[in-house]
């Protein structure tokens, strides 16, 4: 770590501080860009796009998951279908969601579904392969209803895929959001990126870039991880 | 009203063979009551035919011909509560112990007015009282077989199935939970159909042992176990029970394979 900081410094000794700037220079920027509180407002709009992107592609991939893992009729349709929207070009959507939505939140938002909601319906639809027969028999002799088995037995065990998707989702729809916001969205982070690009100011980019990203693996540290620790605090319980 | 909890009659029941093309037959018309109150074990071999029997009793598994009956305490066919301990605890490890006994008391649609004190007699009652807040992982196999035992019981079942429920544990704990079944026996009295390849665990804990033979599987014998209960483990006539028992199994499964 102190070595890659020092290579940097080094490095950027050669260049101006606009194309390369130095480790402190960089924390100037930050310190710089957090000193005007519309900052504070950008991150927010940002930020409230990716949370409504996450929640509707969680909310969309596991439904669409779990009912595929429910009937075979329903796997075999959308199995199909989730392949294409997996290949298909993400920066397809990125554009095409500019040109049907225009300069709006819904833009990003609906490039962050459309991309992300696909990787969550897989893993889910893995998890339902995993379940426990012999768990949903004893349900069956216990006179469970659906609603029931759902709530009690089958969502629980399709937790782990949950928080796994959960997890990936959120890295990559922030990345998605940056990219979307770039093409379009008014005010948020991406179109900061856009502007210091065209300025020609790599420095105040990664500014932007680095503070965003701690900001993430922030939230994915003591928001995400500690909700999957409660979670699943019964798996520690376990004894030899 | 039917002095009987269980009544099966003629009951069949297929397997597709390796192959697929054929079938054999695992059950072949198989007749047997159980009253309601008594304590009914199957002994047979490994793969005769026991657990599916219970399974089709539970619902679980279909058959092909024949009837199978379950008579509630108020005489309606509907409303019948099966309790079943399997082999394995089958718990639902994410909840609590108390959950767990709750889960089954919603799924039977009991008013939850009575859950409270129902998760505390059963769990009482199998000696686990004050781990109502632990998860599943924490207990034991014993404890945990234990839970599942309490659960099949809170429902107050008319039947209670118990599908070789010790044979996953450890012989000293195995002895351990034969004898405290026998006293949480004297507090509940559900009828109870026990499934096992013990003949010593049949003839100890059991008032009624039908004994079951091979592919197909039949009853070929049905007898009562007159020695009062609650018993010793060491009861010298439940050893000589035993020994009659195994002579005569082996006679019937020799003459089967001439």
């Amino acid at each position: 770590m102190i070595g890659l900081l020092l290579l940097w410094q080094v490095v950027s000794l050669f260049f101006l501080a606009t194309f390369l700037p130095s480790p402190a220079e960089l924390l100037t920027r930050v310190a710089e860009i957090f000193s005007n509180p519309s900052a504070y407002l950008i991150v927010g709009k940002t930020f409230e796009r990716i949370l409504v992107g996450l929640v509707l592609s969680m909310l969309i991939g596991a439904a669409i998951g779990l009912v595929m893992g429910m009937r075979r009729a329903v796997a075999s349709f959308f199995d199909s279908w989730i392949m294409v929207l997996l290949t298909f070009p993400a920066i397809s959507w990125a554009f095409l969601s500019v040109l049907w939505f225009g300069i709006s939140d819904l833009a990003p938002i609906f490039t962050i579904v459309l991309i992300v909601f696909p990787y969550v319906t897989m893993n889910v639809w893995e998890g339902t392969k995993a379940m426990d027969k012999e768990l949903t028999d004893m349900a069956t002799v216990f006179r469970a209803n659906r609603l029931l088995l759902l709530r009690k037995v089958l969502i629980p065990q399709l937790m782990p895929y949950i928080f796994s998707s959960l997890r990936i989702s959120f890295a990559l729809s922030w990345k998605i959001a940056l990219v979307s916001e770039a093409f379009g969205a008014g005010l948020g982070v991406g179109r900061e990126l856009t502007y210091w690009f065209q300025s020609l100011r790599a420095d105040m980019m990664l500014g932007w870039g680095v503070s965003f990203m701690v900001l993430m693996v922030l939230i994915d540290l003591l928001v995400l991880r500690r909700w999957e620790q409660r979670v699943f605090s019964w798996r520690q319980a376990a004894v030899a | 009203m039917s002095l009987n909890a269980v009544e099966i009659e003629s009951l069949s029941k297929m397997f597709p063979a390796a192959g697929g093309l054929s079938r054999f037959t695992v059950l072949e018309s198989l007749t047997l009551r159980i009253e309601r109150g008594t304590f009914a074990s199957i002994v047979g071999p490994s793969g005769c035919g026991k657990s599916t029997l219970l399974n089709i009793i539970a619902g679980i598994e279909a058959h092909d011909s024949g009837q199978v009956r379950i008579i509630a305490q108020n005489g309606t066919k509907s409303a019948a509560r099966i309790g079943y301990v399997f082999q394995s605890p089958r718990l639902l490890n994410w909840l609590t112990v108390e959950d767990n006994i709750r889960f089954a008391l919603e799924a039977q649609n009991i008013g939850k007015v009575s859950w409270d004190e129902r998760v505390k007699k059963y769990l009482d009652m199998v000696g686990l009282a004050g781990q109502e807040h632990n998860y599943p992982l924490k207990l034991s196999g014993g404890m945990q077989q234990r839970v599942a035992i309490a659960r099949a019981l809170a429902i107050e079942p008319d039947i209670l199935l118990m599908d070789e429920p010790f044979s996953h544990l450890d012989e000293i704990t195995a002895r351990k939970m034969r004898v405290d079944l026998m006293h949480i026996l004297k507090h509940a009295q559900p009828t109870i159909l026990f499934v096992t390849h013990s003949l010593r665990e049949a003839v100890f804990l059991s008032e009624e042992v039908y004994m079951m033979s091979v592919k197909p599987a039949r009853i070929f014998k049905h007898l009562r176990v007159d020695i009062p209960r609650p018993r010793e483990p060491e009861d010298p006539r439940l050893f000589d029970l035993e020994k009659d028992l195994v002579r005569e199994f082996f006679s019937v499964l020799e003459k089967d394979q001439q």
